[in-house]
């Protein structure tokens, strides 16, 4: 069973380290989130941000500050800290430190109800296409969980064979779809570059259920997960029933990227990379690294918002394209590290 | 630790196979308790197999598996993994785990919602690991350590899970000379010690010969022979288990049977 090598011998002692990244970590989440209020096309200072919430009025500060930048500035956070979290259960799940949500063909599941939705159904509004995302995650969460399950059970080679099969079909036939209807529609291709812009404040609300349900059951399974990084003879010897824990990591990957995906879109490379940067920071226990992972993947997609705004300026670049080129380079480095 | 009750295994004319292939074929068997016993024999008798079973890792074609009178299919898996710990034959984890983090999982079965980690896990750990010598390791990742040190940190994590049978696997496959009698001893100390039943495939037969109160031999699927090193390892048995001509002797050291093959 190949893991991976790493230089360094001993890790830190983290009993008391853990509060310390807790509270450095939070705070500079509500920095990110202070920031994606105040930057942007135009820039509003702190006070104008305070008064916008505090005494609204018809100001064009007040209505871009609540009615643009606040929905954007919740919902970066939350995406990313679901990503980040079913990166985690994903990469334990697996084995496999390079898969995430997108192995599992959750995206491409995601991806193909929407472009299915759109053409076959005429759906247009966000709502809409919203539901059809969650509901095509959930569908290629059940079918690759159906499949592995089936051929004999849920082995993380299989998990993975089968989910990047599904994922490989889902594009194919999005491309396909994309390709055959020449009518283009740009807000679907935005939609599936993964994007936090011009979304209102209810999809928040709305994801915010699934994405705490996921994160509860994440964190109920965090002792099995931690027991399930050792072999299945190991795992099940101290007493994880080994199919119940997978099927509840399955669930809870789907919710996770079920919501994430209906808020803004298959925001790719966030589950792969953020685990990395939890384990670095939290070792290998999943309750610690569940809660780094989630405020590292809010910090990096509110970051990465913040981003799209400015490469592309005065246009608005996809953010998922961004989190796709920083965790495309860092995932480099990380192999490259690897073979070193 | 001194509250681990002993605790006996009865197989119970147990049929185990692998899809249509029996691999074993009713056997019985009833396993001391407090002792140490040894499964010897060819490769492919079903001595591994027989042991994942005793785990109820390999669920019986037909027959029982008995701890205390209890059949095992009726006990949950927190509570059969507070009963029997397994060191798998080849166990792995992340290489960049900690020692302490390894050694923790043997706890998974003294948790639940509604008894998460307390300090009894704490001590428990913390035992386990002075007991097998590796509490100066605690912080190390376990891909730094030595195949040696390696399999004391899996013997303590078996350890901590504080179960009156112990089961290994092979435990000594892989390990140098200097390692494998480390190991053994540290096993014998276990027993010893606390009184924990401990059941271990081994295929070198002095070593088993050596370490095991009841040795028994398979062959097939079927238990050949089962009795005291002294009595069971005699020149015919082993002629007829292993397919091998062998002179035993008597061990001038710990007058233990010594098997010689000639060839």
């Amino acid at each position: 069973m190949t893991t991976i090598a790493l230089t360094a011998h001993a890790a830190p002692d983290r009993t008391f380290r853990m509060p310390v990244i807790y509270v450095a970590l939070s705070a500079m989440l509500a920095l990110a989130i202070a920031a994606s209020l105040m930057i942007g096309l135009k820039a509003y200072s702190p006070l104008q941000i305070w008064t916008a919430f505090s005494r609204p009025d018809a100001s064009e500060a007040a209505i871009v500050i609540t009615n643009l930048r606040l929905p954007r500035a919740l919902m970066a956070p939350l995406v990313g800290a679901a990503l980040g979290m079913a990166g985690v259960v994903v990469q334990t799940l697996a084995r496999n430190r390079i898969a995430s949500p997108d192995t599992l063909g959750l995206n491409a599941g995601a991806s193909l109800a929407v472009v299915l939705a759109s053409f076959a159904l005429g759906v247009t509004s966000l709502p809409g296409l919203s539901l059809a995302a969650a509901l095509g995650a959930l569908a290629a969460g059940l079918l690759v969980f159906g499949i592995a399950a089936g051929a004999g059970g849920l082995s993380p080679v299989k998990i993975v064979l089968v989910g990047v099969t599904i994922a490989g079909l889902g594009h194919a036939f999005v491309e396909v779809i994309l390709t055959t209807r020449e009518a283009v529609f740009e807000q679907l291709l935005f939609w599936l570059a993964g994007a936090v812009v011009d979304r209102p404040i209810s999809l928040v609300a709305n994801g915010i259920p699934f994405v705490a349900a996921g994160a509860v059951l994440a964190a109920i399974l965090a002792p099995a997960l931690d027991a399930l990084q050792a072999d299945d003879t190991t795992a099940a010897g101290v007493g994880v029933p080994l199919g119940l824990v997978r099927a509840g990591a399955f669930v809870a990957i789907s919710l996770l990227t079920g919501a994430a995906v209906a808020m803004a879109g298959p925001v790719s490379f966030v589950g792969l990379v953020v685990p990395h940067a939890a384990r670095h920071l939290a070792g290998l226990r999943h309750r610690r690294q569940l809660i780094v992972a989630a405020l590292v993947g809010a910090i990096y997609v509110t970051l990465a918002d913040i981003a799209a705004r400015f490469v592309i300026y005065p246009s608005e670049a996809p953010v998922g394209a961004i989190t796709a080129v920083v965790g495309g380079i860092v995932l480099l480095a990380l192999l490259k590290r690897r073979a070193a | 630790m001194g509250d681990l009750t002993k605790t006996s295994v009865h197989i119970d004319k147990l049929s185990l196979s692998y899809d249509q292939t029996t691999v074993i074929d009713a056997l019985s068997l009833p396993i001391e308790e407090g002792k140490i016993t040894v499964l010897a024999g060819p490769n492919g008798c079903g001595k591994s197999t027989l042991l994942r079973a005793i785990r109820r890792l390999h669920r019986p074609q037909a027959g029982r598996l008995l701890i205390d009178d209890i059949d095992i299919a009726r006990i949950g898996h927190k509570a059969l993994a507070r009963q029997i710990g397994l060191l798998a034959q080849s166990p792995s984890a992340p290489e960049d785990m900690t020692v302490e983090d390894l050694v923790r999982l043997g706890r998974y079965p003294h948790q639940s919602m509604l008894q998460p980690w307390n300090a009894l896990d704490g001590e428990a750990i913390a035992r386990a690991m002075d007991g097998t010598g590796v509490s100066h390791l605690r912080h190390r990742r376990i891909g730094s350590l030595s195949g040696g040190q390696l399999q004391r940190v899996w013997i303590a994590m078996v350890l901590a899970q504080e179960t009156g049978i112990v089961c290994l696997d092979e435990p000594v496959n892989h390990l140098d000379m200097a390692h494998q009698i480390e190991c053994l001893k540290l096993v014998a100390h276990l027993n010893a010690l606390y009184g924990r039943t401990i059941i271990l495939v081994l295929h070198d037969l002095n070593l088993a010969a050596r370490h095991a109160d009841t040795l028994v031999f398979m062959k097939e699927g079927r238990m050949v022979a089962r009795g005291a090193p002294g009595v069971l390892m005699n020149e015919e048995t082993i002629a007829d288990v292993f397919g091998i001509s062998a002179r035993v002797i008597t061990d001038p050291v710990h007058q233990r049977p010594l098997c010689i093959p000639v060839y």
